[in-house]
């Protein structure tokens, strides 16, 4: 597992990565449908009311697609269909699920929230970083972890 | 030579001087009153509201101000202040010494009403879109003013200091944007919603609120009553889409103009504007008469029926969230004004979008006369307000008519002056446009003014024009649409007048240009103009 060799390659990561980006917000607007969530004014009463029911909304849709992929097998729904996995860098492991949840999944966001006038830069060095020899985007190296073909 | 296309070299223009603004904005130039006593002089208040006095009429008599038919070609600019908006809504409210003005993200200022230098500002309100009016409270004077989503505030005149804010929660999303007014113990606050934005989003849930009339304590900001326009709002499910979301009405019929008051009477007259959604109320595009003690509805009167619009079809007729049966959208904008026909009888006038002004009998709410001038549509027909001279027993008629829906029937943009007893035309002003842009028409959207044997207008091409309310003659016109000195060293340049129009107060006649709401021209220019005679003295 330690081999480079195993490393994902960018154009499956690419493609998982837009998998995702396309299927999340889908669920979570199913979400939204069912539970209207965001459908009366009682949403809209103030912005702290409205923010909060935003990302309960997006926390929901994530774990609903890719909670339980990311917690038994270390893998989004488009690393799984596309059969590439998170595993721990020095280990080679399948990251442990805090790590990927609380580290991969917030730790840049929170990142970007808080870097707001250069927000928009951000997702883009993270992707940058994908070009480099051991093909870790930065959020990777954020928590030690790679994407790995899927034995 | 390279030569930009006309749109694009507009847009690098709009942009550029929008940075400069905002960049000049964020280091706060101001002109602070050095050598000048910044308490305010509270003697004398020139205006109640939006209405200027109770009535409505938006007349200043001799005893207001001092520019009448034959010195009003001699005005000239006194001086310009940079509000630091490019969408100026706030009407300022005049005293022998400072004007009180709403300026966009600074908050509320008091200007030196001769140098425009600051005395006091208020930073902490910064979303200021009404006229600032005045009450007596326990020995001092009280300034009350909304911002469009913070609420009601009170402040001290004296020194700017809040007193208290109130933003009733009459319904979960209100919107404070129009004018409230002072009287007494009292302060009437106009209701909307945003839930004419809110319609836009697909996956809303179109409508639930409902617009209306809050009366607060002047003390406190406490809520004394509220009077609903649409009974049980939201409470008839008429369809789902996307197999969830559910369409409710009836909703809407917001109250965004200001009130005016009766005081013989002890009536608030208001208009209200469209429905929201389905099903269409019977209190939508009406005149409501109701006591100013108890809220209690006198009398309401619907003048068009089955008028459902919301800003989702602005984006498309097959929008999920527009109304199959889509409405005209011609709300009451205007206040409605109260003024006498020569046999004494009071006669309440009212212009709606459409183009239709009305003479009601104040006391029931029957139609007297109606007329109609132009074509009408969502920007008006009769957009922000409508005036009278008591004296001459005239009503005057601004007229926008900015194309907006597909309409068969030709604009007539322009100024016409009924007689009040019976809505004849004694004359009448077609205007046309000074520029040529898309952006620039000739139409009167802005309230207008009247005083002594004068109407001022402001135009959406950005001319600011006087006529001789007897016959129409124009007197004295000036282009605002230009760049100006301000004495505050902000960029500022004119643009379209609109919504609350000029002031005439004392001296000085006094108008804020640019309004960068629904593609027109931006602009961020107080403007304040003085006869020669004064400007001698």
């Amino acid at each position: 597992m330690k081999d480079s060799t195993m490393l994902a390659g960018r154009g499956r990561r690419f493609f998982a990565t837009i998998i995702d980006v396309i299927v999340t917000p889908i669920v979570g607007v199913a979400i939204m449908l069912v539970t209207g969530i965001l459908e009366s004014a009682e949403a809209y009463a103030s912005t702290e009311q409205t923010v909060a029911r935003v990302l309960l909304l997006a926390i929901s849709s994530y774990f609903v697609v890719h909670g339980w992929l990311l917690f038994s097998r270390s893998q989004s729904l488009g690393k799984s269909l596309l059969r590439i996995m998170i595993v721990d860098n020095s280990s080679g492991e399948p990251a442990s699920f805090w790590k990927l949840i609380l580290l991969r999944l917030w730790a840049l966001p929170l990142i970007y929230l808080l870097a707001i006038p250069m927000a928009a830069i951000i997702p883009i060095l993270d992707q940058a970083f994908i070009f480099g020899k051991s093909r870790r985007c930065l959020h990777d190296y954020l928590c030690s972890t790679k994407v790995v073909k899927r034995p | 030579m390279f030569h930009i296309p006309t749109p694009l070299n507009a847009l690098i223009k709009t942009a550029a001087w929008t940075a400069l603004s905002l960049l000049a904005t964020s280091t706060s130039v101001y002109a602070n009153c050095d050598n000048t006593d910044i308490k305010p002089g509270l003697k004398q208040q020139f205006s109640t509201s939006w209405g200027i006095e109770y009535s409505g009429e938006r007349f200043q008599s001799s005893a207001k101000t001092s520019i009448n038919a034959n010195n009003a070609s001699t005005l000239s600019l006194k001086w310009a202040y940079g509000l630091s908006t490019n969408r100026p809504r706030s009407y300022p409210l005049v005293t022998e010494d400072t004007i009180f003005i709403g300026d966009g993200g600074n908050g509320l200022v008091a200007l030196d009403k001769e140098t425009g230098c600051v005395r006091w500002e208020n930073t902490s309100i910064k979303d200021i879109s009404t006229s600032i009016v005045s009450e007596q409270v326990d020995g001092r004077t009280v300034l009350v003013f909304s911002g469009r989503l913070s609420g009601v505030h009170a402040v001290d005149a004296s020194t700017g200091d809040k007193i208290w804010t109130s933003a009733p929660k009459v319904h979960p999303v209100p919107m404070f944007s129009g004018s409230p007014l002072a009287y007494k113990d009292t302060v009437f606050v106009p209701i909307s919603s945003m839930e004419i934005g809110l319609s836009a989003n697909p996956f809303y849930g179109c409508c639930t609120t409902s617009g209306g009339m809050a009366a607060l304590d002047i003390r406190t900001g406490e809520l004394l009553w509220y009077r609903p326009t649409v009974e049980e709002a939201g409470s008839v499910v008429t369809g789902t889409h996307f197999l969830f979301v559910e369409k409710r009405g009836p909703s809407g019929a917001p109250v965004w103009g200001s009130p005016m008051l009766d005081t013989k009477r002890d009536l608030l007259f208001y208009g209200s504007g469209q429905n929201y959604s389905l099903p269409a109320s019977l209190t939508s595009d009406a005149i409501f008469a109701v006591h100013i003690k108890t809220g209690e509805i006198a009398w309401v009167e619907q003048f068009t029926a089955g008028d459902t619009f919301n800003m989702a079809c602005t984006t498309s007729v097959d929008h999920p969230n527009c109304p199959s049966t889509m409405g005209p959208d011609v709300d009451f904008g205007a206040p409605p004004l109260l003024t006498q026909m020569p046999s004494g009888e009071d006669i309440l006038i009212a212009g709606q979008k459409s183009g239709q002004v009305y003479g009601i009998n104040p006391d029931n709410g029957k139609t007297v006369w109606s007329t109609r001038f132009g074509r009408g549509g969502p920007l008006g027909g009769v957009h922000w307000g409508i005036a009278a001279n008591p004296e001459l027993g005239l009503a005057f008629i601004p007229i926008s008519d900015v194309p907006a829906f597909p309409s068969d029937l030709p604009p007539a943009p322009g100024l016409y002056a009924v007689d009040v007893k019976d809505g004849s035309l004694r004359w009448s002003v077609e205007r046309e446009a000074a520029c040529e842009e898309r952006s620039c028409w000739a139409g009167l959207s802005a309230a207008i003014t009247a005083g002594p044997n004068i109407v001022v207008a402001g135009a959406m091409d950005g001319m600011l024009e006087i006529y001789r309310a007897d016959d129409g003659e124009k007197l004295w016109s000036y282009n605002t649409k230009k760049e100006y000195d301000a004495v505050n060293a902000l960029p500022t340049k004119g643009g379209t007048l609109d919504a609350h129009g000029a002031m005439l107060a004392g001296d000085l006649l006094i108008v804020s240009s640019g309004y960068g709401s629904f593609q027109q021209q931006e602009g961020n220019a107080l403007l304040v103009f003085g006869t020669t005679e004064e400007q001698a003295q």
